[in-house]
Parts: C-alpha cells; sequence; structure tokens
C-alpha cells in the first residue's frame, strides 16, 4: 500500500510539473492552430538562463522565475512577429516546419553559448524531501506543482475573466467574428504566443532543477509534451492539466508495477487507448474546429 | 559549335579526374613501399562530434591530434615521415559512420585507420574496416557483441571489455571480511550496449559469492524520471546499488536517490563518476564521497609516457583536466604504432600482420600493458575509482592506486 501510495504521489507531482510545462503549448494550439515543436527549445532555453543566473549571482530558480517570465515574453512576442506572423495564413503544416527549424536553430545557438554538456542547477532543496509517515515529497517537485497551480490558475483566471482572455478566446473559436467584434487578432495572436512562452520560462526554471538537460533535451520533452496535449485535448487548457496528471501517474505506475523499461511506452499505450474511445482527447470539443473557419 | 565545346569541357574534365585518381593510386602505392620521405602518412577517423556524444568524441579528437604532435616531434612514424590525421564527423549516427569509414578508405585513401567513439558507433564501423583487411584500433567500444564476430583486425585499446569492468571492484566487495560485506544487491541499468553487460560482470561475481540481487531492473534514455526507481529500491533497502549509467542519467539517478532519502551502505555507478569535474558539480561535491567507478585513465598514473601526454595535451589545450576519453584515443593510436614500428609496413595490403603481431605481443601505453586474445578482446583489468574528499582517486589496483584509503561506504553528506 505504501508502494502504492508512493508511486500515486510522485506521479502526481510529476504530473503537475508536466501540466506547467505543457500549458504554453496547448494555449498557443487552441488560439493560433500552431503546433509549436520549438515548445521544447523554449523550456530548455529557460533552464540554461536558470543556470547562468544561479551560478553567476546564486539566484534561487524559483525567484528566477520572476526574471525569467517577463524576459521569455517580450522574446515570445518578438519571435510570433518576426517569424510565424508571416505564415499565419499557411496551412498549420508549415508552422510545424517553421517552429522545428527554429527549435534546431535555438538548439545550435544553446550549444555555442553553453556547450554540448550536461547542466543541472542545484538550490539547497534538490536533493530534499518533505516525509510524511514513510512516504516522500521531493521538495523540488512540491515547489514545481505549487508553481504549477499559481502559473495555470493564474492562465484560466486571464482567459475567463479578463478582456484579453476574451479576445484569446474568441479569436480561437472564431478569427474572422473576433474582427468584426474589434478584436485585432494579430496582435491577440503575438499576446497568446507570448504567454505561451513566458510559460516555458517558468516551466524552464522548474525543470532545470529536477532534470539535467543538454541543448539536444529538447526532443524528448516535446515528444512528452505532445502527447499530454494530445491526450487531454488539443487546445484545452484543463484537458492539459488532466493529461498531465494522468501521464505521470500512468509513468510512474508503470515503472512501480510493470518495470522501468516499459515506462515510455505503456503512457503511450494509455494514450492510443484513449483516442481509439474519445478520438478529440479528454475535454477537447470537435465543434470548435468546425465553426472555426467554415 | 556548342555542341563541340560542351564535349571538349566533359573529356578535359574526365581527363583531369583520370589524372587525379592516378596521383592517388601513386600515393597508395607509395607507401606500400615505404621508400618515399617526406610524404605524410595518413591516419584515418571518424569522431562524433556533434550530437549525442560530441562531448567524448571531441575528446577522442584531441588525443589523437597530442599523438599526432608526438609522433610527429619525434621525427614521423616510419620511414622519417610524418603522420598526418584525417578526421570526419560523423555526427553521432551509424549511417554517417559508415559513409565516412568507406570514404577514408576509398577516396581519402588513408594508409591507415583508428576507431570512433562508443560501442554503437564502433559496431558498424568496425565491420567496414574488416571488408577493407585493414587494421581497426578502437579507443572506446567495449560491448561485448563486438568481439563475438569473428573479425581479424579489430582490437580495443583499453584494459577489458565491458562485461569485465567491475571484476575487480566486485572481487574487492567479495573479498571483505564477513560483517563488512553487503548482503543484498540492486542492479538498475540504462538500456546501453556498454553499461548493461557491466552490469551483468559484477552481479555474476557478487551473487557467486552469495550477495542476494533483490532488483534487478533495465531503463531506457528517454525517460528522465527515475524516482520510481529510487522509490522502488528504498522499499527494498539494498545494502549496495550497483547502477549501469550514463553521465545523464548517472547525475539524474544519484539526485533521484538523494530525494527519496535512501542512502545504500556502497554505490558503485559505470561511466558517470569518470567525468570529473561535470560530475561533481552536476550532484554537489559532498554528495560524491565513497562512490565507485570503473575507469581506463588517470592522468596521475605512473604508466610509461603517461606524464609526457598529460604535459602534451595541458600545452596543446589548456586547463587541468584530462578527459578519460582523450587519454584513451591517445591509448589507440600508441597500439597503432607500436604495430607499424614493429613490424615496419603501412602497406593497405599487408594489415593482416600488424594485426597477428598485435595478437602475439603486449603493448606498453599510457593506460599501462595491453594484451589481447585472438578476437582483439583486451585482457587486463579496469582500474577501479573512488571520490575521496571531492576528489576523484584509483584505489585499485594497488600498483596503480592514487590513494592508500578505500572509503568503505557512500557518505552523500559529505567527508565528515
Amino acid at each position: 500500500m505504501t508502494e502504492f501510495l508512493q508511486a500515486l504521489i510522485l506521479g502526481l507531482l510529476i504530473g503537475g510539473v508536466y501540466a506547467l510545462l505543457a500549458s504554453g503549448l496547448t494555449l498557443i494550439f487552441g488560439v493560433m492552430n500552431v503546433i509549436n515543436i520549438a515548445h521544447g527549445a523554449f523550456l530548455i532555453l529557460a533552464a540554461f538562463i536558470t543556470w547562468s543566473l544561479w551560478r553567476a549571482i546564486g539566484l534561487d530558480p524559483l525567484a528566477a522565475i520572476f526574471a525569467l517570465t517577463p524576459v521569455m515574453f517580450a522574446f515570445g512576442w518578438l519571435l510570433y512577429n518576426a517569424t510565424i506572423r508571416p505564415i499565419r495564413r499557411a496551412p498549420p503544416a508549415a508552422s510545424v516546419l517553421l517552429t522545428f527549424g527554429l527549435a534546431l536553430f535555438l538548439e545550435g545557438i544553446m550549444g555555442v553559448i553553453w556547450g554540448n554538456t550536461s547542466h543541472s542547477v542545484r538550490p539547497e532543496y534538490f536533493a530534499q524531501s518533505f516525509e510524511i509517515g514513510e512516504l516522500f515529497l521531493p521538495k523540488a517537485q512540491v515547489y514545481g506543482g505549487l508553481v504549477a497551480i499559481v502559473v495555470l490558475a493564474s492562465l484560466y483566471l486571464v482567459l475567463t475573466r479578463s478582456w484579453l482572455g476574451r479576445a484569446i478566446r474568441a479569436s480561437a473559436v472564431n478569427p474572422q467574428g473576433a474582427e468584426l467584434v474589434g478584436v485585432n487578432a494579430v496582435s491577440v495572436a503575438a499576446l497568446t504566443f507570448a504567454i505561451g512562452v513566458a510559460s516555458a520560462g517558468a516551466g524552464g526554471a522548474i525543470a532545470s532543477v529536477l532534470y539535467p538537460f543538454l541543448p539536444g533535451s529538447h526532443y524528448q520533452w516535446i515528444a512528452r509534451l505532445l502527447g499530454i496535449i494530445v491526450l487531454g485535448g488539443m487546445g484545452s487548457l484543463p484537458g492539459a492539466v488532466i493529461g498531465a496528471l494522468c501521464l505521470g501517474v500512468a509513468e510512474l505506475m508503470t515503472v512501480t508495477y510493470i518495470g522501468p523499461e516499459w515506462a515510455t511506452g505503456v503512457p503511450y499505450a494509455f494514450v492510443f487507448i484513449v483516442l481509439l474511445l474519445r478520438p478529440q482527447g479528454i475535454l477537447g470539443t470537435r465543434l470548435r474546429q468546425d465553426v472555426a473557419t467554415a | 559549335m556548342h555542341k563541340v565545346f560542351r564535349l571538349l569541357v566533359v573529356v578535359l574534365a574526365l581527363a583531369l579526374m583520370a589524372a587525379a585518381g592516378c596521383g592517388d593510386d601513386d600515393d597508395g602505392g607509395g607507401g606500400g613501399g615505404g621508400e618515399a620521405s617526406g610524404e605524410p602518412i595518413k591516419v584515418g577517423a571518424s569522431l562524433p562530434l556533434t550530437g549525442e556524444f560530441s562531448e567524448p568524441g571531441k575528446a577522442a579528437r584531441q588525443g589523437y591530434e597530442v599523438w599526432e604532435a608526438t609522433v610527429n616531434a619525434k621525427g614521423g612514424l616510419i620511414d622519417g615521415r610524418p603522420v598526418q590525421m584525417v578526421i570526419k564527423d560523423d555526427q553521432s549516427n551509424q549511417n554517417t559512420v559508415v559513409a565516412d569509414y568507406n570514404a577514408l578508405i576509398s577516396r581519402d585513401r588513408v594508409d591507415l585507420l583508428l576507431g570512433t567513439f562508443s560501442s554503437l558507433l564502433n559496431l558498424p564501423a568496425s565491420a567496414v574496416a574488416e571488408r577493407n583487411r585493414m587494421l581497426y584500433v578502437e579507443p572506446a567500444g567495449g560491448a561485448p557483441e563486438l568481439f563475438d564476430r569473428g573479425f581479424k583486425y579489430l582490437f580495443f585499446a583499453q584494459q577489458a571489455t565491458a562485461d569485465h569492468q567491475g571484476d575487480l571492484w566486485a572481487e574487492w566487495v567479495t573479498n571483505l571480511p564477513e560483517n563488512e560485506r553487503p548482503k543484498t544487491a540492486a542492479y538498475p541499468t540504462l538500456d546501453d550496449p556498454f553499461a548493461r553487460p557491466a552490469l551483468e560482470g559484477i552481479e555474476a561475481i557478487l551473487s557467486d559469492a552469495g550477495i542476494k540481487t533483490v532488483y534487478r531492473e533495465t531503463y531506457t534514455i528517454d525517460n528522465p524520471n527515475l524516482d520510481g526507481i529510487a522509490s522502488a529500491l528504498k522499499a527494498r533497502n539494498p545494502d549496495v546499488v550497483v547502477h549501469g549509467a550514463t553521465f545523464e542519467d548517472g547525475v539524474a539517478f544519484v539526485r533521484a536517490l538523494r530525494r527519496a532519502n535512501f542512502t545504500p551502505d556502497m554505490l558503485y555507478q559505470t561511466s558517470a563518476p569518470s567525468f570529473g569535474d561535470q560530475y561533481s558539480g552536476a550532484i554537489g561535491k559532498q554528495t560524491t564521497e565513497g562512490i565507485f567507478y570503473g575507469v581506463s585513465h588517470t592522468k596521475e598514473a605512473t604508466t610509461p609516457g603517461n606524464k609526457a601526454f598529460v604535459a602534451k595535451y595541458r600545452e596543446m589545450f589548456g586547463g587541468q583536466e584530462v578527459p578519460e576519453d582523450a587519454a584513451d584515443a591517445y591509448a589507440a593510436a600508441q597500439v597503432l604504432e607500436a604495430a607499424v614500428k614493429a613490424v615496419g609496413t603501412i602497406d593497405r595490403n599487408r594489415q593482416i600482420e600488424l594485426a597477428d603481431w598485435l595478437r602475439e605481443n603486449e603493448v606498453d601505453t599510457i593506460l599501462g600493458p595491453l594484451r589481447w586474445d585472438d578476437a582483439g578482446r583486451p585482457q587486463g583489468e579496469f582500474l577501479v575509482g573512488q571520490w575521496q574528499s571531492g576528489v576523484p582517486e584509483i584505489i585499485l589496483p594497488e600498483a596503480a592506486a592514487t590513494s592508500d584509503e578505500i572509503i568503505p561506504e557512500w557518505r552523500p553528506e559529505g567527508a565528515g
């Protein structure tokens, strides 16, 4: 029983971190129909900046989030206007190619700046855990989960309670209709992309403590994150959270009860089965796409 | 008129190409006779200079370059002819490495070959050399299956194949007094052609001595979450954990053990702890205290030529660290050098003589004396290293030890 509870807790904590990492990806897809393959590279970039700040001035990765999110926001806004904006009317495949190119470009740049060696950030708590009886809750993951809750809750509030949120949702459902009622779809898209990249900033700061990283690590992340948002329903924020928690728990249960060598395969089999039963994902809606540009 | 001109250009181009081809042939023939002096001897290798194995690949290139400089400073390889390394980048890719070695042999017409880095890349690359009947001394690539193919030209220039990497340490454990000897052991390992056999070798020795296996699982490189494994180990509470790792997962695993608050009495890892400052930087210096590992080279070694190698390395590349992979590459080149000098030829048609000589003789290298069986497996023993007070030391064999003490357990809280 202890083993099961421990696996469940670790799975939920990892799932929380996954949710944070995937939130920007699903947001960008939901509003812009852009599958941002560079999202993993943004995470690793944020992780490297966190590492540099930690090395240079001893800045804690959690504190680095406050510095990173505005920087990544500005970076995302510039990147959108420089690269994605010109192809916004092209078919989705163009954005996949473009963002894949961006990921490769960033990987190269990071290799030049930081080298192709493994890096990791080690604040005091990286090796510590909270203990409850026989169970342990790694501090870094708990903090990661808390940051995820804060970031996701803020995103949710912005989306549901603010004018910007309504504009974002309106652009997602029907861009032409949104423009008719005075929403500037292009600047909303730029802001959404920037928010998505900013959330990768927060995610990268947390990931830098949990996992060693090098410029090429983004491949491993983008595969996992795409799995999560497909499972949750592409474009749905709550769906991404549920998908992330499911994947985290599935991974840990597999490691504990089937064997670690199945840890990559079994969760994807789970994704596959869910999609067979519900092709739009757990919380995905099919109508949104049908209405959008019909 | 236009057509005639085009034809003329084509004929001229063909004539030029043919001339160039003949020139290459002459180079090859001249090398065989050993008459021409001053003509460089081309030694070809393809290394993973970019991609997954770029760090060890770059270190290996440095090792080859140190050897090139050293040999040329001594007046060349044979007949006073200098060495010229021809190094390609295989991008850590199995297909590219095959294309590269084919190109080195047929287009660049190199006189001699040296191996690439990792078992994964040496597996196909050595097959190209074998097909072309060229001696292939590899600086890495200790997976046992490399030597099960009946190859005649393949030689591994480290002390032992992967399955024997931990022999010396495992024997030390089994020889501990009864009350200090661990009773149970766990073997988590990465699915890797080097790490896995290393663990199987250690497990065979420990279980023969009655140390019970309580956990044996394999994970894949794309699984970044080792917390589940750490949690399973904590539940089984083994006395000794033997971890088959490469660098990244090795570091992540130690961090996961720390998060799970689980400290086995002993911790042995393959590969990762030999990465020096990079390793201690990633897990924290005090966490390293007492961690065991297998290693092929140390810069403090008193083996013949090691001091000169270390000095030359520092002169050429600066810094205090001398990567193990650079030393392994240098040693591989030393093995090639010894064979060429003893047999006295670089003729591409006579390379079996170089291989036969290596099968019958022992070669002194900076890794110590190396000798091989018929299949090219080295017959020595790996060194055993241990992190002590934030510094990697060699503890076994006694002759090579840089520290008199062996810390009997892992003390992640520091040297206290």
